[in-house]
């Protein structure tokens, strides 16, 4: 199954929550923020969100800035 | 210096921003450091109480990097809204970096500008209407002017934060004049955001009455970075002290310190 993450498309297996795709990827969960299809998705929401096929993801974490 | 810095810490001449109480008028941003470890030195040499960042796509190669990590507990994160072109980018990027845990401080940066990086006022009043309203404390960065400032005060922005100079061209306050008219008639907290490439221009601004200064380029790129930062430290300081103390009348002519009062050419 096809989604875009940042951006790029990333084939995951189907069923696929966001936080298994998260973990798959060594995400520090406090860390970071995601939305999914342009609205923010809550971190309470990971665990029951499942993926479907041309969903957009965007994984945002902190980084430098002035 | 240490006994200097005791008795202007005793000075009770907090900057009050947002409902917070700040000793330090030094703001620091954390770009452009050649590593994140050096960031914990630099801010305990700095004395900042908030610091600047950016939100960005993750870094697949270093999913576990954050600036975060790095950041002392009691730190007022203070997000940008760096890449942004419009309000509405603008507003998105707060309300995730609000969704991240950054707390409900936001630096509006709305830019489309590319060569200069020079903010767009209107969009960055847009966005600090809106944020405003949803609660956020709101500093934006802007491009000197007294009406769009007037109009952010009226917006409910809690300071506001002219360029002294492009970002990151430690240029120094080429704005000065403009930024003058800003303190003299905003009521809200000045701060010089941009340009700033030394730490005398940090106190010129702080003599001219600025609430504080936001400084990332200066310290980052520096030979030393914990030291500059310890330098910018001393002159927010000293530049702070001089405003307090008020600044001495400036002339044309010559004023004698001594008495002239002599007596060599007397009988």
């Amino acid at each position: 199954m096809q989604i875009i993450v940042n951006g790029e498309s990333q084939e995951i297996p189907p069923e696929c929550t966001v936080i298994q795709l998260l973990q798959d990827q060594a995400v520090t969960l406090k860390a970071a923020v995601v939305e999914h299809n342009g609205k923010i998705l809550k971190q309470e929401h990971y665990r029951s969100t499942h993926l479907q096929t041309g969903d957009r993801l965007e994984i945002l974490v902190f980084m430098g800035g002035g | 210096m240490n006994d200097i810095m005791q008795s202007f810490n005793s000075l009770d001449d907090d900057l009050l921003i947002g409902g917070a109480n700040l000793h330090s008028r030094l703001f620091l941003g954390t770009g452009k450091f050649s590593s994140h470890e050096i960031v914990p030195r630099v801010l305990e040499a700095s004395g900042t109480q908030v610091v600047t960042m950016a939100l960005r796509r993750i870094d697949w190669k270093n999913p576990q990097e954050n600036i975060l990590t790095y950041l002392p507990k009691n730190t007022i994160l203070l997000p940008n809204t760096s890449g942004a072109r419009t309000a509405e980018e603008a507003v998105r990027i707060a309300r995730l970096a609000q969704a991240a845990g950054c707390g409900n401080w936001v630096k509006i940066e709305v830019v489309q500008d590319q060569r200069y990086l020079l903010p767009d006022n209107w969009e960055t009043l847009k966005a600090t209407e809106q944020l405003v309203k949803e609660g956020f404390v709101v500093l934006p960065y802007m491009s000197p002017d007294l009406g769009a400032a007037r109009r952010l005060q009226d917006a409910g922005a809690a300071a506001i934060m002219p360029l002294g100079a492009p970002i990151g061209s430690n240029r120094g306050l080429q704005t000065k004049e403009l930024i003058r008219i800003l303190i003299e008639e905003i009521s809200l907290p000045i701060i010089v955001d941009a340009g700033i490439g030394r730490p005398s221009e940090a106190a010129e601004a702080m003599e001219m009455g600025a609430a504080a200064v936001l400084v990332n380029t200066a310290i980052a790129t520096a030979g030393d970075p914990v030291f500059m930062a310890q330098a910018f430290r001393l002159a927010v300081v000293a530049g702070r002290l001089g405003y307090l103390a008020g600044l001495g009348e400036r002339r044309i002519e010559a004023e004698a310190s001594s008495p002239l009062t002599g007596f060599l050419q007397e009988g």
